[in-house]
């Protein structure tokens, strides 16, 4: 038996996505032209699973910011934050992040993955409980994983299951709850009640973390995220955050209402133990704080657009995972029909995403599109057409498919 | 306290869903690798034993667990305690 013979129903199933067509999880692209274009070969894509939310990817004063990190500190750090790896740069943006979330700590990470690895499991030590929504991203999952606290799932978006399951566990002898829910879910693009969350979790004494990374920029006012879109951000004990969505960079932060979470740098192992973010990464998200902050006009678009592309795929009637959100996601009926179906949006010139178990809630395979401030009416117009061609030419694709699979 | 064929049979409901190719449910089948059942569903499954039974089993138990009879012997355990 070989190392590798573990992984043969996976290498099955992604036998069948390359018999369909392309490996739909391992894209190349041969060019970037812009935040909503790309080409693959000789053919431009419209990019509308990139999760750019605001567009900022091409953004002329982010850009700047990045160029000039480089010319004046170098391409990396060549370390960890506590040896030499902690730059201006970092201790800026830290500072800017808090100062835009009103909270008076604030630690930026690598990566978004990165982030919710190394908070969580900072957080939660042997005697606390971790109450994790049922739809939680892998990076949580994971930052429960090296914990030695117990960890229980409750039903997505539920509070009162959430109140059940407090209320079921009892005193926590020792320890805290911590209660991990996530604002936009990525998948299938629903919204967290976080005023309810934080209700549920405070009458219980728990501490309440709110993964933002896709809603950060997005929503509220000021662009903080869904806590402030709902009004209770002062009440949220921690947020995170990913640098690679709103903020067109890579990295993440965690901020917190509670001063002692400065702690945390000297516990966090994936925090301790890896190279800091590039002078580069930086830079061009501390710019793009700066954008998120005045985005107003940036948001109100991505809402338009949001809403226009969820009318004309609702009008097609398509099973739509939720409300709409700059995450729309498309049910289909199994992963093969799935991924015939997505490499037919692609030679339409349409880029989205094929997501599949297990990485999607109840088992669904799904095309999900991400959409950006940077999307015009027109470009909604050409998703809507692509999906207008994938019903009409329904029966002829499924024919296909089934060559495909026998031959 | 529930009896071990109750909560077996408690276990086969709660995978029909998740079995549409009917495989046989043994005591000995492999949750995730004989009835192919994506670590998403498991934890789906579980949330179902919990309020069926008011208990909790926490994410760390479940990682432990392989087989129906493994999961069998854990729900009457914390029905027990």
């Amino acid at each position: 038996m070989s190392l590798f013979d573990k992984y043969a129903p996976l290498q099955a199933r992604v036998d069948v996505m390359m018999k369909i067509g392309k490996d739909a999880l391992g894209v190349q692209f041969d060019d970037i032209i812009s935040t909503t274009r790309g080409r693959i070969g000789n053919r431009e894509i419209l990019l509308a699973g990139t999760n750019n939310y605001l567009g900022l990817t091409f953004d002329e004063d982010c850009m700047s910011a990045a160029k000039n990190a480089v010319d004046n500190h170098g391409t990396g750090t060549t370390g960890s934050r506590i040896a030499n790896g902690t730059y201006s740069e970092h201790i800026d943006l830290e500072k800017a992040l808090a100062d835009h979330l009103g909270m008076p700590s604030c630690i930026v990470f690598t990566t978004g993955y990165q982030t919710n690895l190394s908070a969580i499991s900072g957080l939660a030590g042997d005697k606390d409980v971790v109450f994790m929504d049922a739809d939680a991203h892998a990076c949580i999952i994971d930052g429960t994983r090296l914990t030695g606290a117990s960890t229980i799932r409750f039903r997505h978006n539920n509070p009162e299951d959430l109140d059940k399951r407090l209320r079921r566990q009892g005193e926590i002898e020792g320890g805290n709850a911590l209660v991990v829910i996530e604002g936009l879910y990525s998948m299938f693009g629903d919204v967290a009640p976080i005023d309810e969350f934080v209700d549920v979790t405070h009458r219980h004494g728990g501490y309440l973390f709110i993964d933002e990374a896709h809603s950060y920029g997005v929503f509220g006012p000021t662009g903080c995220g869904l806590a402030e879109e709902q009004g209770v951000l002062d009440k949220v004990d921690f947020i995170s955050g990913t640098f690679s969505k709103s903020l067109a960079s890579v990295g993440g932060f965690c901020a917190s209402r509670h001063p002692e979470f400065e702690i945390l740098r000297k516990v966090m192992r994936p925090y301790m133990f890896t190279a800091s973010a590039t002078p580069a990464n930086i830079c061009a998200a501390l710019a793009a704080v700066e954008k998120v902050k005045h985005g107003a006009d940036l948001r109100a678009n991505l809402k338009v657009r949001s809403e226009q592309l969820h009318k004309g795929l609702s009008d097609m009637q398509y099973d739509l995972c939720a409300e709409a959100s700059p995450v729309i996601a498309v049910r289909r009926p199994n992963e093969a029909v799935a991924a015939m179906e997505w490499n037919a949006l692609i030679e339409d010139g349409v880029y989205v995403n094929l997501a599949v178990p297990p990485g999607t809630p109840q088992s669904s395979s799904l095309l999900r599109i991400s959409l950006s401030a940077a999307h015009t009416e027109e470009d909604i117009n050409i998703i809507l057409k692509a999906f207008n061609d994938l019903k009409d030419k329904q029966g002829s694709l499924m024919a296909e498919m089934g060559a495909k699979l026998q031959a | 306290m529930p009896t071990r064929n109750e909560v077996y049979d408690k276990i086969c409901e709660l995978l029909e869903p998740y079995n549409p190719k009917n495989r046989p449910i043994e005591m000995s089948s492999g949750i995730m690798s004989d009835l192919e059942v994506d670590s998403t569903a498991v934890f789906d499954i579980i949330m179902g034993l919990e309020d069926h039974y008011d208990i909790s089993i926490p994410m760390e138990m479940v990682s432990d667990i392989k087989t129906v009879g493994e999961l069998t012997s854990a729900i009457i355990q914390l029905t027990s305690e």
